[in-house]
């Protein structure tokens, strides 16, 4: 073999163009919004969709955070229960201060039940992140371990304090899950699109976006680089414990009610997103753009059953088929084996 | 290890019956029975001949070593024996058959038995299952007749006087013994050829004594042995004759007896092979106080002591034999791994850092070893990859990703980097290419102070020459220069002085017309 041909081997897979992620997600979403507006046309209705995107946005806003964190090359199994966890937490808060009635000693605290469930929920979610962040630098477990333990833990915590029971708003706290802007727009898109935006932004225009993917790309690279590598991964825990603490605090002001289990089915959904959104699970590749649309696919394929009137038991099975064939697709498209 | 007096051992040695042992003791040997001969080897890859012509005889009961400097065919040799390589032509006799070519089970079938550098273990199963691995023997239901396993197992260490209870799980081995499984474990397959490669690597004193015993014991009965080592002491101490490799051709077998150290280093050297640096030794001016000095670093046995000093626009080389402590140097003086002492002073000033990220900042910059493993984030474009370092430099929230383009452009064309894009990502480059990346990095963040870790190590010539180039260049420029290279011709052309380390010391310092590959090697192998 001469040179020449050693070249040409080698320029070979990298010749052959990819699809890009963004197009193949795009298409999908395409159609799906077809055959679901073929079968009902009521799916292209303005209402409709408008709905499709407040029903994504605490997913959104949770898959943002973990997204950035696989970027990175680790990852955080325990959002839902996070999630369950602060929105029991605030809902105490608010129906147990909230609710002191105008006469009794303590009526003072009624208005700064609110705000202090707010509070709460930034507080503690970071708190979580952070504890999260290091038990998984100080253990040098693989962070799926981790977090799957302590997504146990978060629950338990979660069942424990609320006795299994559920707390209630009294509509005390709507505005966030169910107001709209200009009584069209939902208030959690506005909060869905700027996390988003604010996503793209750590990762493509700052030092500390660059960062995780170099991490996710090669951590002991990385770390010679003068990379603080730690400092990094605990970082990006943090902010998948502060953007849980928004996503609960709209996820609760939605439903009006609060129990241990209510954010469970967000932790495989939001990964089940940022992978079909193109982020690989040992990481150094991804963009908010396609979390954003893998968030979106996600949420199509629940309305879009609905709208269909098809089945909504179906949703779990068509979601897995979407999952593998995506990625099944973007991998064999980049030539990797 | 354990008493050999322990009586489990002795309790089950009255069963060994149920498998036939490869030698048996009493047996005479007749010292001059050929077992093995190979005639006219010849095996090519494109633009190396690794194997030209060569004869190689094995007698019954001996242990011959097999010694070259890197790249002179003993692997690919070994290889051959072993069935995992055909040759391009040449013959092997054995056993009074001949072979054009051998494949694995054959060579199995044979009796020839390699114990690689690398432990072939696993580690989750007990010695016994490691020892029988390639054929356990089943109950009638199918499962793995684990008592029987032992107790052959208990019978062939017996025999062997290797005292390792065989249930033990490897993970509570030590090194030794663990060498000694890989052993035994050929032995169980009926070895009548056993090649070892760099046996010794990783193993102190006392475990390389416990090793040769064993070694020993096992040709007194007739085993045949090829030992690989770079350690000529060794050779000394365990061997009856040494051939010596050289550039694929086999330069000549001797008996150990009637030969020396330093004639062995010789035939190894050779006539020396084309050079391709481009040093011009530095003029150095002794009043230069730009100095970096190395004072005293130590980590337990893997560095002691050392200290030499670097002037500005020197290159200095660190020689010496994979193992000797040369990386481990380095990745101290980096700040990447703890050390029990050591200072870095730069011009008079105290920089020793603490972390890599302190040494970057402190003007040192780091090209590793193993590029793929710690120097490159392979699926990330270029640009990424030679900015990174820099963007750890400076404290900016946000990045100019425009000038970031045009400077890492500038810094790729300076190296000229092959390649259609600096978007492209560096896993589609060339092993040169990728080097070529690594050093943009270091450069672009200014460091001024490089330690290249074999920095040509499977890089094709061109770029060899190229990256020579840039080191001399960088030098010139003023910059320090420390590279570490197993590759003796690349510190001769390279460097304008070489420190040797031999067993995490500093041997000594070789300059100018002094630095040779003979006294490379001498000093790296410790001949006197």
């Amino acid at each position: 073999m001469n040179d020449k041909m050693t070249n040409i081997l080698k320029k070979s897979p990298g010749n052959k163009k990819g699809i890009n992620q963004s197009l193949l997600l795009i298409i999908l979403i395409v159609f799906l919004c077809i055959i679901a507006t073929v079968v009902n046309p009521r799916f292209m209705r303005i209402s409709n969709i408008i709905n499709i995107f407040q029903q994504v946005s605490v997913l959104g806003i949770i898959a943002c955070g973990v997204g950035m964190l696989l970027v990175s090359g680790d990852i955080d199994i325990s959002v839902g229960a996070q999630v369950s966890l602060l929105g029991i937490i605030l809902a105490m808060i608010i129906e147990k201060l909230g609710g002191i009635a105008p006469g009794e000693a303590n009526a003072w605290m009624v208005p700064y039940a609110v705000p202090l469930a707010i509070a709460a929920s930034f507080g503690i979610g970071a708190l979580l992140g952070l504890i999260n962040g290091i038990i998984v630098i100080k253990s040098g477990v693989t962070s799926f371990i981790i977090t799957l333990g302590f997504s146990t833990i978060y629950k338990g915590v979660a069942l424990l304090i609320s006795g299994g029971a559920s707390y209630m708003l009294f509509g005390r706290f709507e505005t966030l899950g169910r107001g709209r802007v200009f009584g069209v727009i939902p208030v959690a898109i506005f909060f869905f699109i700027g996390v988003v935006i604010l996503s793209h932004v750590i990762l493509k225009y700052t030092r500390y976006g660059r960062f995780l993917y170099a991490l996710g790309g090669n951590k002991k690279a990385a770390f010679v680089s003068g990379i603080n590598t730690k400092r990094v991964t605990l970082k990006a825990y943090v902010i998948v414990g502060l953007l849980n603490g928004l996503a609960a605090l709209i996820l609760i002001s939605r439903v009006g009610s609060a129990l241990a289990t209510t954010g469970e089915p967000y932790s495989l959904d939001a990964l089940a997103a940022i992978i079909v959104g193109g982020v690989i699970l040992t990481g150094g590749k991804g963009s908010a753009l396609n979390i954003f649309l893998g968030v979106l696919l996600i949420g199509l394929v629940g309305n879009a059953l609905v709208i269909m009137n098809v089945n909504p038991y179906l949703r779990g099975i068509v979601i897995g088929i979407i999952i593998i064939a995506a990625v099944t697709i973007s991998n064999a498209s980049s030539g990797k084996k | 290890m354990r008493d050999p007096s322990d009586s489990q051992t002795n309790e089950r040695s009255g069963t060994s019956k149920l498998v036939p042992f490869p030698f048996s003791k009493g047996v005479t040997v007749l010292e001059q029975d050929i077992i093995l001969q190979a005639r006219s080897i010849y095996k090519g890859y494109p633009g190396v001949q690794a194997l030209d012509n060569v004869d190689f005889e094995l007698r019954q009961g001996e242990i011959q070593a097999l010694v070259g400097q890197n790249g002179a065919g003993k692997s690919t040799f070994i290889e051959i024996l072993a069935g995992s390589l055909s040759p391009d032509r040449g013959e092997i006799e054995i056993g009074g058959k001949v072979y054009n070519h051998f494949d694995p089970s054959i060579s199995i079938e044979l009796g020839i038995q390699t114990v690689h550098q690398e432990n072939q273990l696993v580690e989750e199963l007990s010695v016994a299952e490691n020892i029988f691995l390639y054929d356990l023997p089943k109950t009638r239901f199918g499962f793995v007749n684990l008592p029987n396993c032992v107790e052959t197992a208990d019978a062939l260490l017996k025999q062997l006087e290797i005292d390792i209870p065989s249930e033990k799980k490897l993970t509570e081995l030590t090194f030794v013994e663990r060498k000694l499984v890989s052993i035994a474990k050929a032995f169980s397959r009926k070895a009548k050829i056993l090649i070892l490669d760099e046996p010794t690597a990783s193993l102190d004193r006392k475990g390389r004594e416990i090793l040769f015993d064993i070694i020993r014991k096992a040709a007194d009965t007739g085993l045949s042995v090829i030992y690989i080592s770079h350690h000529l002491g060794e050779i000394f101490e365990i061997c009856d004759r040494v051939t010596i490799f050289k550039d694929g051709f086999k330069i000549d077998t001797s008996e150990v007896k009637k030969t020396e150290m330093t004639s062995i280093v010789q035939k190894m050297i050779g006539k020396s092979s084309s050079t391709l640096a481009v040093h011009k030794k530095a003029n150095i001016s002794a009043e230069d106080a730009d100095t970096l000095e190395v004072v005293n670093y130590s980590r337990g046995d893997a560095v002691k002591g050392v200290s030499f000093s670097v002037r500005k626009g020197e290159i200095f080389g660190l020689g010496g034999l994979v193992g000797a402590g040369r990386t481990e140097l380095a990745r101290m003086i980096f700040g990447l791994d703890k050390k029990d002492s050591g200072k870095l002073i730069f011009c008079g000033k105290d920089i020793t850092p603490v972390s890599p990220s302190d040494a970057i900042r402190k003007g040192l910059g780091y090209l590793t070893e193993d590029r793929k493993d710690d120097g490159l984030f392979l699926i990330r474009p270029i640009f990424e990859n030679i900015s990174t370092v820099l963007f750890t430099k400076v404290k900016s929230m946000f990045m100019d990703l425009k000038k970031e383009q045009e400077n890492t452009a500038i810094v790729s064309e300076q190296l000229s980097i092959k390649t259609p894009s600096i978007a492209q990502f560096v896993i589609n480059l060339s092993g040169g290419n990728q080097q070529k990346v690594v050093l943009a990095k270091w450069l672009h963040a200014e460091s001024e102070i490089l330690i290249f870790d074999e920095p040509t190590v499977g890089i094709d010539v061109g770029s060899k020459s190229e990256i020579y180039q840039l080191m001399d260049n960088l030098a010139r420029e003023g910059k320090i220069i420390i590279v570490i290279s197993s590759d003796t011709p690349e510190l001769i052309s390279t460097c304008d002085r070489v420190g040797i380390m031999r067993y995490g010391k500093l041997a000594d310092i070789l300059s100018g017309d002094q630095i040779t590959e003979e006294n490379v090697l001498r000093l790296s192998m410790g001949v006197e």
